[in-house]
């Protein structure tokens, strides 16, 4: 007779926090790095190109846009990524990129500089696009160019907290999709298609900070959301719908500007 | 690039000069997004503005922005937005093209640039793709005022 092997034991359930890519810690920053390395070296649908594929190429083009799905459907996305990179890095979580915080050069220098701290390439620059990822013709790897004479300044603390101030979730959530388009157009190169964009590793830090606005809305807003004729849609292809993306903690997670911790008596 | 288009003259409805409005929106309906990504900066009362025309002009009201699908990847017809009824029985999620509507707050301009009295306003939109992109990427069906009291 077989037998059932046990159950793994439960982890107490402990909230993890997304922080600002401007506040990490170097411990933390070495982290997100590790798990983008680790994440890029697997060939497979748990590897980093078969998630940033998700989004645009290769077909299908899974992602909503100008679509009353865009915030839930984000949000399962950048669930399912974070997951794929704790299997690789336990309890990481991806940073949020401040628009706002008005840098000289806006991109965050975790995502900017050329070299990490031990003088190897930083994964969170560039990365490497799948042949299948690609537009006919398209580059081989994501390139930028960021605030190129044409482009739409990034949004300022004023625009997001105008954003904020809207209390009906679809004028919210248009209004936001707004601010998120100007940023792809920004930073230009890769992220400014939807083909491509994902694979550049800062878009995944732009869409944390759209994720994290929401949140910031939920909060001054509680007891606003989607119209109920839209909590039981699929967001194809995650086992998710709107209505089980709507609480992060439920999700795992929360925001953050900074944190610490010490180790206690334990 | 740049694309222009200038509104022929919207009527306005007769007003009260005592009305206060709190918010003022242009919408702009289906919305053409399958080409490059741009930003349309849009100016009340401004048929002359043009990319030169700074976001300090008193005639800026604001803009919107197009995260464009770039072109098609697909085989012949991939790209074609289904027209004609839909069938009722038909689930599948709208084709990945449908036009948008995008909607611009312009209350502060709105308030700022058209008197109570005023018979008409105009809408101009200088859409402005970065680098060398197409220079026709601005196509929309039309654009309606909206004002809340």
């Amino acid at each position: 007779m077989s037998t059932v092997p046990p159950s793994p034991p439960a982890i107490p359930a402990r909230l993890r926090h997304r922080r600002s890519a401007d506040a990490l810690t170097a411990g933390q920053l070495a982290e997100v790095r590790s798990a983008i390395v680790a994440a890029q070296a697997i060939d497979d649908d748990r590897g980093y190109q078969s998630w940033a594929g998700v989004h645009g190429l290769p077909l299908p083009v899974y992602c909503t846009h100008n679509s009353p799905l865009f915030l839930p459907w984000h949000r399962a996305y950048l669930y399912f990524f974070e997951l794929a990179l704790q299997d690789r890095v336990a309890g990481v979580t991806v940073p949020w990129w401040d628009w706002t915080a008005g840098g000289s050069e806006g991109l965050p220098a975790a995502y900017a500089d050329e070299q990490d701290a031990d003088g190897q390439p930083n994964p969170l620059l560039q990365s490497p696009i799948q042949p299948s990822g690609r537009p006919p013709g398209g580059p081989s790897e994501t390139n930028r160019n960021p605030g190129q004479p044409g482009a739409p300044p990034l949004p300022t603390r004023a625009q997001v907290d105008a954003v904020l101030e809207l209390t009906d979730f679809m004028d919210f959530q248009s209004q936001l999709e707004d601010l998120h388009n100007g940023v792809h157009v920004w930073v230009g190169g890769t992220m400014g298609g939807i083909a491509s964009s994902a694979y550049d590793p800062i878009f995944w830090a732009h869409h944390v900070m759209v994720d994290r606005i929401w949140r910031l809305w939920q909060l001054r807003h509680p007891g606003s959301g989607p119209p109920a004729a839209l909590l039981d849609r699929a967001l194809a292809p995650f086992a998710m719908t709107v209505r089980d993306t709507l609480d992060v903690e439920a999700l795992g997670y929360d925001y953050a500007v900074t944190t610490a911790a010490v180790r206690g008596t334990g | 690039m740049v694309d222009r288009y200038v509104s022929d003259p919207i009527d306005l409805p007769e007003r009260d000069a005592g009305a206060g409005y709190f918010r003022a929106d242009l919408v702009f309906y289906d919305v053409d997004h399958s080409g490059p990504s741009y930003e349309a900066l849009v100016f009340l009362n401004a048929p002359d503005a043009d990319a030169a025309t700074p976001r300090d002009d008193e005639h800026y009201a604001g803009s919107f922005k197009i995260f464009g699908h770039g072109s098609c990847f697909g085989d012949v017809g991939h790209c074609d937005v289904p027209t004609g009824p839909r069938d009722p029985f038909d689930l599948r999620p709208p084709h990945h093209l449908v036009p948008a509507s995008k909607t611009v707050v312009v209350t502060e301009a709105f308030k700022r640039l058209v008197a109570p009295g005023d018979e008409t306003m105009t809408v101009t939109v200088v859409a402005v793709t970065p680098g060398d992109g197409p220079n026709d990427v601005l196509k929309f069906d039309r654009v309606r005022l909206l004002t809340y009291s």
